[in-house]
């Protein structure tokens, strides 16, 4: 057995730490920045989820009230809605969304980048503008009632507004665009000449894609679901302005017990913290569950 | 039989795809033409109009939370891509000992729903009892915008081409020389696609706003979430219509900049 010995070279390791030293000073600002603006205020989430709410403000005596009522299960509906929602527009987006960038990731070479930026350009278009359009076309006497209206195909204007229905719409039209970004990134990336060489072997495009390019694009649909089911379960405008009032969205709940009167911050403040803890679990649970995978698919 | 399975495949594909994009535009479409509906409300079409547009010129309220959107929207690109060139900068070190946290802090605001950096800096500010108003925003802008310039910046320096730095150094540049003149330019394109970022999520924001604004401090997606609550909505159309347009301009005049300066 031979036995290597290195020897550092004085200088090298010297330069190494002036890199290092380097390195620091140039990421300190941001790195203070996040540690000052990100990292501490949840410490204090922490801290104020242990406080005694005051009407207007917030009273520093020890409390252990806001868990109390979380684990009672008081906030267990506004919950159970934000997931079921965010549920139904992961899913609803990846049917929409798949075929989409299928499409577009098959597109001739030119003609994909335009075809990305139609998808892109009503995500830059302002988040409270969009929703409010969807108000003009879904209201009761709105555009979509005007057209069915006037075309006989119902009597009676339809009641969307203020329905899951509509926030199950605005959600998949504003996060759509999450779902097929990174779907379409990793079908381009797929090698088509597989998907020629199972329809030489007698499979149909059908088949074919079922059997190759879905497999291949896994990693794609787990990216998308995450970037949309997570802004989803904490969705706060979509539902205000369209939703039902009656069955609160946790985003709302947590909205009010911060800025209404009477203000409930420990309550916010322990509603954020199990949101924060779902969001965690679920990301880890993913992050294994894709890790798994490819170590069997290695295997 | 394949051949029409396969075509039918097609054609699914692209009827969806269809239906996608007509989804996608035609709420921004309605909104530009009612923009000219001469209506009190949303009734029905009344005649063509530019009422809305001059009424729009004579509120003081959305010029004000116009020129706090820019102004907010400004600093906070400036800010956060001069730390993000910084960072994206320190980053390249693989061997930098602070790496791993500071990425680790860089991409966790990315996953986490928006609501929560909007409570988390509420109470900071109510905490620390920072007076809330254009700077606690200004703040909270720059902390959601950091996170996306670096990592922007940053995987534009990954395909960087050090033989070029290398052949810099063998002709004897100066260090100074070779940061100023090979590598800024060439970090250049992803300094702007990062800036244009910041810029737009800048503009586009409303909860982390709403949670750090305080009283009498409104940027435009304030201003229209309250006409929406209180009902008076008339100028809203027409304002929104700019918007859109401001943005639509935004985009296509950086790509047309990057494609002359950079042939990109």
């Amino acid at each position: 057995m031979k036995h290597y010995v290195y020897i550092q070279n004085p200088l090298e390791v010297a330069e190494r730490k002036r890199k290092n030293l380097q390195s620091w000073i140039l990421t300190a600002p941001a790195m203070i920045w996040l540690l000052l603006f990100f990292l501490i205020p949840y410490l204090i989430v922490i801290i104020y989820s242990f406080l005694t709410p005051d009407i207007y403000d917030i009273k520093f005596e020890f409390s252990l009230d806001a868990y109390r009522q979380v684990f009672s299960g008081a906030y267990l509906q506004p919950f159970l809605i934000s997931f079921r929602m965010a549920f139904i527009t992961t899913i609803a987006c990846l049917i929409l969304g798949y075929p989409v960038a299928y499409f577009i990731a098959r597109a001739k070479e030119k003609t994909r980048n335009t075809l990305l930026v139609f998808i892109i350009i009503p995500f830059w278009t302002n988040l409270i503008i969009r929703i409010f359009s969807w108000r003009i076309f879904l209201a009761y006497n709105g555009v979509l009632n005007d057209i069915l209206m006037n075309l006989h195909l119902i009597q009676q204007p339809l009641e969307i507004m203020r329905t899951d229905l509509a926030v199950a719409l605005v959600m998949v039209y504003v996060y759509l665009p999450y779902m097929i970004l990174p779907l379409y990134s990793v079908i381009e990336k797929i090698d088509f000449t597989l998907l020629n060489a199972a329809m030489d072997l007698g499979a149909n495009e059908i088949k074919a894609f079922f059997k190759v390019t879905l497999p291949l694009s896994i990693s794609g649909i787990f990216a998308g679901g995450i970037l949309v089911f997570i802004p989803a379960l904490g969705a706060y405008l979509i539902t205000q302005l369209v939703g039902n009032q009656k069955s609160l969205y946790i985003g709302q709940v947590i909205t009010y017990k911060i800025k209404n009167i009477p203000r409930n911050w420990p309550m916010a403040s322990a509603l954020s913290l199990v949101l924060l803890m779902i969001v965690t679990i679920l990301l880890v649970a993913s992050y294994l569950i894709f890790m798994h995978r490819r170590r069997r698919k290695v295997a | 039989m394949r051949l029409n399975r396969t075509k039918l495949f097609k054609s699914m594909n692209l009827s969806i795809f269809t239906l996608v994009m007509i989804f996608l535009y035609i709420p921004i479409l309605i909104l530009v033409i009612f923009s000219f509906n001469d209506a009190k409300i949303i009734v029905g079409w009344r005649g063509f109009t530019l009422k809305y547009y001059t009424l729009l010129f004579q509120n003081d309220a959305i010029k004000s939370a116009f020129w706090n959107t820019m102004l907010i929207a400004s600093l906070s690109t400036l800010i956060s891509t001069v730390l993000g060139i910084l960072a994206a900068l320190g980053l390249e070190n693989k061997r930098f000992s602070g790496r791993k946290g500071l990425l680790a802090l860089i991409y966790t605001p990315l996953v986490i729903p928006d609501i929560l950096m909007g409570v988390s800096l509420a109470l900071l500010f109510n905490f620390t009892r920072f007076n809330t108003g254009m700077l606690t925003v200004l703040i909270a802008h720059i902390t959601f915008c950091l996170s996306y310039t670096v990592i922007v910046i940053q995987s534009r320096l990954e395909g960087f081409d050090y033989s070029l730095v290398e052949a810099a150094m063998d002709l004897g540049a100066k260090p100074s020389a070779i940061f100023w003149r090979i590598k800024f330019p060439l970090m250049m394109p992803g300094i702007i696609a990062a800036g244009l970022l910041a810029f737009t999520l800048s503009i586009d924001d409303f909860i982390i706003t709403f949670f750090t604004s305080g009283r009498g401090f409104d940027t435009l997606p304030i201003y229209v979430e309250g006409t929406i609550r209180r009902g008076t909505i008339t100028t809203i159309n027409s304002l929104s219509t700019l918007m859109i347009g401001f943005t639509l301009l935004l985009a296509v005049s950086t790509g047309r900049i990057r494609k002359n300066l950079f042939n990109l």
